[in-house]
């Protein structure tokens, strides 16, 4: 069966993060086991939790007991409502087991690759979903099993790959900045940013910077 | 707790949020909440390349991460906000800046 092109337009376009995301699933392999997890036990959070952010930040908080993960994960966790928001209003109807998988794997790239699709006409967005989806899901599994295993032959901070992060993000932000409330958005985004990092705990600082930036931007009429 | 039990509690909690508008279909909201989810994807990926570049050990600070977003923000400018020209002439900036500080 012939794939439709949106769903090979989102594996292409996922493909340059494919590899990011392979190196931090090293990374996290490495660092899981690390920290006291068999490697079945790591490649089963990659496989379940589907997030890099609430995985460091569980491993990270491991020795602090069960309370400060879950609280951790929850602060991670809430900047998901507004994009499980915005995608439903992006996809439209769907069926609920489409709903279901979408949401599965709704991680700040898929979900940033799928606003740029939009904001670029994609005419199929549930299939470039899904194809960026596969894509890095398959990357980030794969890269856990690899760091789990062989990790400690492997260095992916060493390329800088956290920096390539931040520009796939600015550069996903790039199109979105249309009008003058875009930039004061983006502006003050990183004002926040800022204040979050240096007065709140980590897992709440992208949420609260974000909401807040928004919400001004919320207010600001064009 | 047991990690089993942990994971699978991180889990639930992750999804939960992920799914908490697209487990069944509503209307578009509109006014105030519609406005801030239209600028919010904005907001979110700027904070993210801001934590990421800016501050990346926790606190504001100078690094190759921060010519690498304004090398982002160039290529961006440069080539009509082309994703491939952010990434380009900031992998450019980032990797320049971090073999002149050594």
């Amino acid at each position: 069966m012939p794939l439709s092109p949106s769903l090979r337009r989102g594996i292409r376009d996922s493909i340059l993060i494919f590899l990011a995301i392979g190196a931090f699933g090293v990374a996290f392999g490495v660092l899981a086991v690390d920290a006291g997890f068999s490697v079945w036990l790591a490649l089963l959070a990659s496989v379940v939790i589907v997030s890099g952010a609430a995985q460091f930040t569980m491993i990270g908080l491991l020795a602090s007991g069960t309370a400060p993960v879950l609280l951790a994960a929850t602060g991670l966790g809430l900047r998901h409502l507004p994009m499980s928001a915005t995608l439903a209003r992006l996809i439209g109807p769907q069926p609920l087991r489409t709903r279901l998988r979408l949401a599965f794997i709704l991680v700040d790239e898929t979900f940033g690759l799928t606003v740029h699709a939009a904001a670029t006409g994609v005419d199929d967005l549930v299939a470039y979903k899904t194809g960026a989806d596969l894509t890095l899901y398959s990357g980030w599994v794969t890269g856990t099993a690899v760091g789990a295993w062989f990790g400690e032959a492997v260095d992916p901070a060493a390329v800088g790959l956290g920096a390539f992060f931040g520009l796939m993000f600015l550069g996903l932000a790039a199109p979105l900045v249309r009008r003058r409330r875009d930039w004061v958005v983006a502006l003050v985004a990183v004002a926040a940013t800022l204040a979050a990092v240096a007065w709140l705990p980590a897992a709440w600082r992208l949420t609260s910077a974000a909401a807040v930036a928004a919400l001004i931007g919320a207010f600001l009429h064009e | 707790m047991s990690d089993l039990a942990l994971i699978g509690s991180v889990a639930v909690i992750t999804f939960a949020t992920r799914v908490a508008f697209l487990v069944r279909p509503r209307s578009s909201p509109e006014g105030l909440i519609g406005r801030f989810l239209d600028v919010f994807p904005l907001a979110l990926f700027v904070a993210i390349a801001a934590n990421s570049l800016i501050a990346p050990s926790g606190s504001p600070e100078v690094t190759p991460g921060l010519a690498a977003a304004l090398g982002g923000i160039v290529g961006g400018v440069l080539f009509r906000r082309a994703l491939w020209a952010v990434l380009a002439v900031g992998a450019v900036a980032f990797y320049a800046a971090r073999a002149w500080s050594g």
